[in-house]
Parts: C-alpha cells; sequence; structure tokens
C-alpha cells in the first residue's frame, strides 16, 4: 500500500480540539494533516435537516451518520453501534463529520473550580491531576478568547484576565428565576462560548433558541469554525478518511496512520508525531484496534487502561408548573445554573452538582404530552399556551468518579466498513445515586419558592446522559494506572499524543469541552516545544 | 366525473351538533367526502377558527399514503361524532373505550395538525414546521427554534 500523504504533524479528528490542536501547530510553521472519517456538512444542511426533522427533541436527527464513518443512533431505531454490556446502559451521542460533536452542543465553556483538580487529596475519592487549576488558567483563558466566551465573574472559577465578552443578556424567564429563589440560591449567568456582541466577524445571540442542535447563525463556537479556522492557516484536511489503525515502528514509534476511504480503499498517512483527538470512545477504539505483535492490546495498552474510567454527567430532574407566565424559549437554551453544590466537605460523601435551568421551548413537549393524553377542539390551545408559558425544568448535572470497571472496549460486531464495532460497560455508583438524592430537596425548595404545582420528577433510578465523554484515556504521573502523561504523551510511544476529554482525570460537575481544550492546548505547547520539526509540505501524491 | 361535480360542501357531512363545533367550516368546499370527513375531524379536534385548505390536503395525502384505509376510518369517526354529539375532550376516552379500531385515528389526526409529522417510527414524514398548529397558537410570544427571536437581547423583556 503506498503512501498517499505526508507531514510533520498527523492529527485523527476534526473536531473542535483536534482541529484546535492542529491550528495551533501549523500556524508555528509546521505541516499538518487532518484526518477526519465523516464528510464535510454545511450548516444550512443542518438547518434544513431540523426543520424537517419528525423527531425536533432528537438532536442526533439533523446528524445521520455517514454508511462509512457510523456513530451510535437511537431514534428511532438504535442502530447497535455502540455494543452495551454493563449495568446501566451508557447510551453515549457523538457526531463523526467534519467539526466533530460541537456542531450540536449547548456552548456551554466552564472552568473546572479549583478543587476539582485535587479530590483525592482533599476528599479521599477519586484522583488527582498531575497539575492544579493555576497551571491550567492560561490555556482556559486562551481558549476562551478563541472560542470567544462570555459569562460572569461569579462562578467559582478564578480568573487572571477578563472574559472576552459581557455575559449573554438574561432572558426574562431567568431573570425571575433568580430573584424569585434568590433568599436561597445565587443563579449565575452561565459561561458559554456564544456572543453577547459580534464577536471574530461572527453574530451576537439572536435567540433562535436552537442552540442544540445548531446554531442557524454561528453565534456559538463549534467545531466546524474550528476546522474552517485550521484549514485557513493552512493545515490539509480529508474528510471521509476513517482512520482503523496505526502503525509502528520498532522502537514502538508511530510510522503512520492507516485509513479507509468511503469505497474501503484503504491509504497510509505518515507523519513524524500523530495526535489522536478522535473523542473519549473512538480514540480509545483506534488504540485497541491498532494491536500488534509486539502491542497485543492495543497501543499505550499495555497496563490494560486504554479505554478504562469512564466518565460522564448523568442528570436527574424536576418538572413543574411556576404560578407566573415565564414562557421559556425566549433566547437562548441554557443560560442560568446555580453552582452552590459543585464544591464542599460532602464530595467526600456524594456527588457534588450543578443545578441547571433550561431555557428550551416547551411547545413540541406539550403537544406530544396534550396529543398522549388526548386533548382536543378549543381546550388544546388553552393548556398549550398555558404549559408553554407556565414549564420550569431544573436538572442536576452529577459527578461520575473515575472507576477501572466502566470502560470501553472492542465489541465482536463489527460495523459496515468491517472494523470491530465499540462496546461499553456502565454503571451508576452509589456515589452518584447519593448526590442525585441529595439534590431532591433543592428541587423540592426552588419549586416551592416558584409557586410550582404539578411536580413531575424524572423516573427514579433513570439517569439522562449529557453527553460529556471522559474518561478512557486518562492522564497521570503513574504509567501504571494512567494511558498518558500529564502532557498527553502516551507512555509507552514517544511520539503518541492524545487530546481530547478522554485525557480528563476526573469530570468534575462542568461540561468537558472547555477543560479537554485547555488541557489539549498545553499538550500542543509541550508539542512544539519537544519536538522541533522543520516544515515538511503537507504533500499528497496518487498512490 | 368532473371536480366541480365531485366537489360538495362541508356542511352536508354534519349534522347540527358538530356543525355547531366548527360554525366557521359550513361554506368549505370539499373535493369529496373523503376529504371532507378528513377536514371535519381535523377541525373538531384542532378546534381552530379556520384550517389552511392547502395544508389539509398536504396533510390528508401523506396520511392516505401511509395508509390506503385512512379515509374510511375517518369517514367512520365522523358518523360516530355525529351520531353521538361527542364532546371533542371526551373523544378519546369514548374511542378507547368503546371503539378501540377507531381509538388511534385522533392522535393521527393530531399529530399531523399540531405537529406537522405523519406517520411514526422510521416512515414519519414532516410536512408542517413554521405552520403547525402548535407553532401558530403560541406565535404571538414565541418563535419555532431557528428562527431568531428578535435583536440581541429582545429575551429580556416580558413576554406579554
Amino acid at each position: 500500500m503506498p503512501d498517499v500523504a505526508a507531514a510533520d504533524f498527523i492529527v485523527v479528528g476534526s473536531g473542535i480540539i483536534g482541529s484546535t490542536v492542529a491550528r495551533r501547530l501549523v500556524q508555528s510553521g509546521a505541516s499538518v494533516i487532518i484526518l477526519e472519517a465523516g464528510p464535510r456538512v454545511t450548516r444550512a444542511e443542518i438547518v434544513a435537516r431540523y426543520r424537517n426533522s419528525t423527531r425536533r427533541s432528537d438532536w442526533m436527527s439533523p446528524y445521520p451518520p455517514a454508511p462509512w464513518a457510523p456513530h451510535p443512533i437511537y431514534q428511532p431505531v438504535s442502530n447497535n453501534y455502540l455494543l452495551q454490556s454493563g449495568p446501566y446502559p451508557y447510551e453515549a451521542e457523538y457526531i463523526r463529520q467534519v467539526g466533530g460533536t460541537t456542531w450540536h452542543w449547548a456552548a456551554q465553556a466552564w472552568r473546572n473550580v479549583p478543587n476539582d483538580f485535587k479530590i483525592k487529596s482533599l476528599y479521599g475519592v477519586g484522583v488527582d491531576w498531575p497539575f492544579g487549576y493555576d497551571e491550567l488558567e492560561p490555556f482556559y483563558q486562551e481558549v476562551e478568547e478563541l472560542m470567544g466566551v462570555s459569562g460572569a465573574p461569579n462562578t467559582g472559577s478564578p480568573r487572571t484576565k477578563p472574559f472576552p465578552m459581557e455575559p449573554v443578556a438574561e432572558p426574562f424567564a431567568m431573570r425571575r428565576i433568580r430573584e424569585r429563589i434568590a433568599s436561597d440560591y445565587e443563579v449565575v449567568t452561565n459561561t458559554t462560548a456564544r456572543n453577547s456582541r459580534t464577536y471574530d466577524g461572527r453574530p451576537a445571540c439572536c435567540g433562535n433558541n436552537s442552540c442544540q442542535p445548531i446554531c442557524p447563525i454561528d453565534a456559538q463556537y463549534h467545531g466546524g469554525l474550528a476546522a474552517h479556522a485550521a484549514e485557513t492557516a493552512g493545515a490539509k484536511l480529508i474528510p471521509d478518511a476513517n482512520v482503523y489503525r496505526l502503525d509502528h515502528d520498532e522502537q514502538g514509534r508511530i510510522s503512520a496512520a492507516l485509513y479507509y476511504d468511503p469505497n474501503k480503499s484503504s491509504h497510509r498517512v505518515t507523519g513524524k508525531v500523530f495526535i489522536i483527538a478522535a473523542n473519549g470512545i473512538e480514540s480509545p477504539r483506534l488504540l485497541l484496534l491498532s494491536a500488534s505483535d509486539k502491542f497485543p492490546r492495543g497501543l499505550a495498552n499495555s497496563n490494560d487502561m486504554v479505554g478504562r474510567n469512564l466518565m460522564d454527567h448523568p442528570s436527574t430532574s424536576l418538572t413543574f408548573d411556576a404560578d407566573e407566565d415565564l414562557w421559556l424559549g425566549r433566547g437562548p437554551q441554557s443560560p442560568s445554573s446555580i453552582g452552590a453544590m459543585r464544591d464542599g466537605p460532602f464530595r467526600a460523601e456524594h456527588a457534588p452538582y450543578r443545578l441547571d435551568f433550561t431555557n428550551i421551548s416547551r411547545v413540541d413537549s406539550a403537544t406530544n404530552a396534550l396529543i398522549a393524553q388526548g386533548v382536543y377542539g378549543d381546550e388544546f390551545a388553552r393548556r398549550l399556551r398555558h404549559s408553554a408559558a407556565r414549564e420550569l425544568n431544573v436538572k442536576n448535572v452529577l459527578e461520575v468518579l473515575p472507576d477501572p470497571i466502566n470502560r470501553i472496549t472492542l465489541s465482536d460486531q463489527k460495523d459496515a466498513m468491517g472494523i470491530p464495532k465499540p462496546e461499553t460497560h456502565y454503571s451508576i455508583a452509589d456515589y452518584t445515586r447519593r448526590g442525585h438524592e441529595r439534590s431532591q430537596q433543592d428541587f423540592r425548595r426552588i419549586a416551592e419558592l416558584m409557586g410550582g404545582s404539578n411536580l413531575r420528577f424524572s423516573k427514579e433510578g433513570s439517569y439522562a446522559n449529557n453527553q460529556h465523554i471522559c474518561g478512557t484515556l486518562s492522564m497521570g504521573n503513574d504509567p501504571n494506572s494512567s494511558v498518558c502523561d500529564q502532557w498527553g504523551r502516551a507512555h509507552e510511544h514517544d511520539n503518541l499524543y492524545l487530546a481530547g476529554t478522554g485525557v480528563l482525570p476526573t469530570c468534575g460537575t462542568c461540561n468537558s469541552t472547555e477543560n479537554g481544550l485547555a488541557v489539549a492546548l498545553r499538550t500542543t505547547h509541550r508539542i512544539l516545544a519537544e519536538h522541533k520539526v522543520g516544515r515538511m509540505p503537507a504533500s499528497s501524491r496518487l498512490g | 366525473m368532473s371536480d366541480i361535480t365531485r366537489r360538495c360542501l362541508l356542511a352536508s357531512l354534519l349534522t347540527t351538533y358538530t356543525a355547531s363545533l366548527i360554525p366557521w367550516a359550513l361554506a368549505q368546499p370539499v373535493d369529496d367526502r373523503d376529504q371532507g370527513a378528513f377536514l371535519a375531524v381535523s377541525a373538531i379536534i384542532a378546534g381552530r377558527q379556520s384550517l389552511d385548505t392547502d395544508q389539509a390536503k398536504r396533510l390528508y395525502d401523506a396520511l392516505v399514503a401511509i395508509d390506503k384505509s385512512f379515509p374510511t376510518k375517518t369517514r367512520e369517526l365522523l358518523a360516530v361524532i355525529n351520531t353521538r354529539n361527542i364532546d371533542p375532550l371526551e373523544l378519546q376516552k369514548i374511542l378507547d373505550r368503546e371503539r378501540s379500531s377507531l381509538a388511534g385515528v385522533p392522535r393521527i389526526i393530531a399529530s399531523a395538525w399540531f405537529l406537522g409529522i405523519v406517520g411514526s417510527g422510521a416512515s414519519a414524514r414532516c410536512i408542517a414546521y413554521e405552520r403547525a398548529l402548535n407553532a401558530i397558537i403560541v406565535s404571538d410570544v414565541l418563535k419555532p427554534p431557528t428562527y431568531a427571536y428578535g435583536v440581541y437581547g429582545s429575551w429580556t423583556a416580558k413576554p406579554i
């Protein structure tokens, strides 16, 4: 099989993290190739798919997978791509296309709180990170300036420079919540990669209220923009390139990435340094797929830690009717939250959590409920308006501790390209359940302060997943219990780096993207310091 | 037979009771009795003062494409409502209890009008979005998601 392309740096995955790493690398003067399994898709196509969707509450419906690069789909029926073998289903959602999964994020760009980095030392649970908040702070700032992050200062994450933008204007409903529960809770404006003014050529939010699954005007940053920026800076992005194996030399250094095109023709790409940024499921899958005689358990996996310590953020919730008209659905979807339970001595006993208020329009969900109840005639409009005006929802965002038993492995089943599918083993620990139980008193109190009636708690024992895939490639100082060092370099392979939320040792209580990005930029600085590469043109030739 | 001779007025399909539920529709011309029954039942279920006839045609065609027996079921449903003088709010309960063969029809019609969606599962189709009735019912306060609410910050004001 001939080489078809070569560059100084090969990045696998064109999501927000892979593309941002690639952008920084190419800006240093190096040559960079990004390999993306999925196709290019435009914003206009996604908006049109959403408006024509028959499942508007299914945020994956505008993102059907390409046959040659499948990702998990659960509705209307599961495509059985991510196999389940654990006691609790882990129905991860992610997108394999140029730009990756942040096409449909809520742009929540949170920093950890400082104590998230040392929960083992402070509370005797989980693990400590190999570095602390202060060391990551400059990279948080770099990420925030790159994405364009707006936020308020009272979120528990100290900063040395101001946010690039003022907080996004507070929706009326959120103002009323903040005012009415102020006696007991401080409601803060969320930290988001959403424009409160024109930023980097993109407009301010105009309240389309479809942040998930797609912002129609690019008022929020996403991986599609990151990929475009990387290409504009000079990176060569190859879409529809499904990497199925990494090759290595006698010293264990990575020598090539092999990918299938949609016709299953194989191509080989060589480079000096490889960065795997294919997300918390596809990255460990690729390492496991790359098993060889020298590395029979897969790359970076002599200690059997690849894929382990899978974490996410489970949520339970309360829906109720307020005693005044609030009309969720005006402005951005996820504007406000409560951070009081993100940290404290209680973390020795139960999971911390954020409390998150949704501002997603209730119209479709209320319509479905009324149809299910058989409400017809004049009464339908009256009740729909009542629900759309009065319904509120608050959810917790619970920390999951790293546990090696929760993991990603390879399935015996194969996908359409003949590549073993990923399989997951997941469970909800008592630590997390106790956090859920503690949050119920907050739910009740918030409802009480809002004059709530018709309280509807989410089903006991059922946890919604937030699609913040963490762990699986955990970084740490101990090569026996981690996959990569504090710089993201695989313990066993000098020129193999891992970037993404998979490297995060713990998941805290905030959305994982900004943490993953900041750590990846820290990794990038290290790569550039360690690998003084001369510029080699990112080449491509016919095989 | 020409379209003209086949057309009739919706009023001819209704009893005094059902006509009282949708007085606006009495003079509505319809292509045939099947479509007339659909429009009459739609009007009763939707509870609206008017229905878009073009949209009705598109929904009807989509529903028939999914289920050839849909016109028959809809005529039967109208006959039941006509005969029993059923309050729309009681309709589902009565069908669930007494006419299970028709019990699915109101929800199919309600989904078509209120959500703009016909069919279910993998064969479902989206016929309307911005003009689905659930968007129209709240259009004085909300925009359908993906449509701009207004200039930056306009959502800070009290909605009504």
